[in-house]
């Protein structure tokens, strides 16, 4: 609600007449007032945030003249593919990050951690549009081992999983790195806090493995937290979903949001703005049901 | 755990403060001392590999590379500090009014910081960038408008603790008004933790600046920055000037890294 609010006013403090870009710079005054009749500009704001309110309440995200399609169908177009590219991205960060986090928590101040904690810190200060542009240099335009970018080869017009998968692996890496750094970090250090409690010297001495222990005991008090930070990470993640989409030319969300923002569509620009928070505040609400499932002292009145 | 993450982390703070000074130095004294023309193109020696007349190597406009870089620097680094100033200054008034307020008026500040946050920044960024185009200075403002978030809600909390203090109350039974106690004791007291924001928000400012010019929204070609040079680079991938994309890449890489590692240093200093 407050983000409609904030991203319709802020969209119409901009300069320059919409009907005006809209018939083209030498358009007739008579076409210019048309338009900007047609489209309702001539109403007070206050008027026109409240006819796009309507219609939001109905599921009418509105009409894109710049694209003459409803902005519903451009984004329902892409964003399928923008959740897969950031689904992959976030179960790779994942996979990596918590394994990673958790051993070098068990061998802290080793000089396997020190290392680790390094190319961490460097990940976790990589430019995402550099380490994109570098896998492909190294990847697609040197060995050949991919595709340079695209969502799948041109020369088929059908559905292809083979080449979608292939068209997916490097800007689901490059997505994942950002992230992945700073999950890694944080999870390394809630579990050295947690390795320090009493509970996990008990666990030891009464002779459990140490898997077990890490494993069990700590990583699952350590996750508590976590789940927090992933629910927060959502908006980073659409941010960085523009980035990548950009770089490997991958027709999703991310683009369609630049595309709109390069030529001022402007009622694409809201609709998506809109679903993002939307799936924002979703993600935040399920990351709160997660943390009273995962800590049962938890409870909402 | 703090004594080994000190002995190891100070002479890497050291050696990021070494590097943020030497680059800000040779960035803008450089060209002063050698002949550098960021903008002079010799399209016959377009794409020349790195040797001892261009040490980086020409662009696909036979640009000098190095030129480009430190104009670039120049550009980029300065966006930076100045955004970083720019969203502490938001974010430091508006967090210590609303934590020193408190009650309704707080929750509203926070709800409000609340509603930015759920917005992706860098759509933020894109929206405000796109439609102010043009100069530096906007993109600094713009930069530094959607930053100030984080920085609010961390003074905010400092000063909620801060003014239960004692010497609060005296300020306040000796008679000092709000503004002063908000900007001469509560302000100052939190400076340790508004130092150490501003560190890191340089570094985010810098990610901000580079990545909006790598879309072609921030600074425009043929100004150069750290963002739009990579981004050129990366079409030169196919006319295999591979020595274009490391420069600029590492330069943002190391300023950014140097940064959050000050960040870090100051604030297990703190801690």
């Amino acid at each position: 609600m407050g983000v409609t609010l904030l991203t319709f006013f802020l969209l119409h403090l901009a300069p320059g007449n919409l009907a005006q870009t809209l018939a083209g710079e030498n358009a007739a005054p008579a076409q210019v007032a048309r338009i900007t009749h047609e489209l309702g500009l001539d109403q007070p704001l206050y008027e026109q945030y409240g006819v796009w309110l309507g219609k939001l309440a109905r599921g009418d995200l509105g009409f894109s003249y710049r694209r003459q399609a409803s902005v519903a169908s451009l984004i329902g177009e892409r964003i399928g593919r923008t959740l897969l590219l950031m689904g992959t991205a976030l179960l790779l960060s994942i996979v990596i990050a918590v394994p990673l986090g958790v051993y070098q928590a068990y061998k802290r101040n080793t000089l396997f951690d020190r290392v680790a904690s390094g190319i961490v810190f460097i990940a976790w200060s990589m430019p995402t549009f550099w380490l994109g542009t570098m896998l492909i240099a190294m990847f697609a335009v040197q060995l050949h081992w991919s595709p340079v970018g695209g969502l799948q080869t041109i020369d088929t017009t059908a559905f292809d999983w083979r080449s979608r998968m292939a068209h997916l692996i490097l800007p689901a890496i490059t997505l994942a790195v950002v992230s992945l750094a700073g999950w890694s970090r944080y999870i390394r250090g809630s579990m050295v806090e947690q390795l320090q409690e009493d509970y996990i010297r008990t666990a030891i001495a009464k002779g459990l493995p140490i898997r077990a222990v890490l494993f069990h005991h700590t990583l699952r008090n350590a996750l508590i937290p976590f789940i927090t930070v992933l629910g927060g990470t959502i908006p980073a993640l659409f941010g960085g979903a523009i980035i990548t989409e950009q770089i490997f030319a991958y027709p999703g969300m991310g683009q369609l949001f630049w595309q709109s923002a390069a030529d001022r569509d402007y009622f694409t620009l809201l609709g998506m703005t809109v679903i993002t928070a939307v799936l924002v505040i979703l993600g935040n609400l399920l990351a709160d049901v997660l943390y009273g499932i995962a800590d049962p002292r938890v409870r909402y009145d | 755990m703090i004594d080994a993450r000190r002995v190891r982390i100070e002479p890497m703070a050291a050696i990021s403060i070494a590097w943020i000074a030497i680059a800000l130095l040779v960035c803008w004294i450089a060209p002063l001392l050698a002949h550098l023309d960021a903008y002079a193109t010799d399209v016959a020696h377009a794409y020349a590999q790195p040797s001892l007349a261009h040490w980086l190597g020409t662009d696909g406009l036979g640009r000098d590379e190095l030129a480009r870089l430190l104009a670039g620097g120049r550009i980029t680094l300065s966006v930076g500090i100045v955004a970083a100033l720019v969203a502490m200054l938001i974010g430091t008034i508006y967090g210590a009014l609303s934590g020193y307020y408190g009650g309704w008026f707080d929750s509203t500040l926070m709800r409000v910081v609340d509603v930015f946050l759920s917005v992706p920044t860098l759509f933020l960024l894109l929206f405000l960038a796109a439609l102010f185009n043009g100069s530096v200075l906007t993109l600094m403002l713009v930069i530094g408008f959607t930053a100030w978030l984080g920085p609010s809600r961390l003074v905010r909390g400092e000063v909620l603790t801060l003014k239960e203090r004692l010497y609060i109350e005296a300020a306040r039974s000796a008679g000092a008004s709000d503004p002063r106690i908000i900007f001469r004791h509560l302000v100052p007291n939190a400076m340790g933790t508004i130092i150490t924001t501003t560190t890191f928000m340089v570094a985010t400012a810098m990610l901000a600046e580079t990545a909006l010019s790598y879309l072609g929204i921030g600074i425009r070609l043929p100004t150069p920055s750290w963002g739009n040079l990579l981004s050129s680079a990366q079409s030169d991938i196919f006319a295999r000037a591979y020595w274009l994309i490391l420069p600029p890449g590492f330069a943002i890489l190391i300023s950014v890294c140097a940064f959050n590692f000050v960040g870090d240093w100051l604030r297990e200093r703190q801690g």
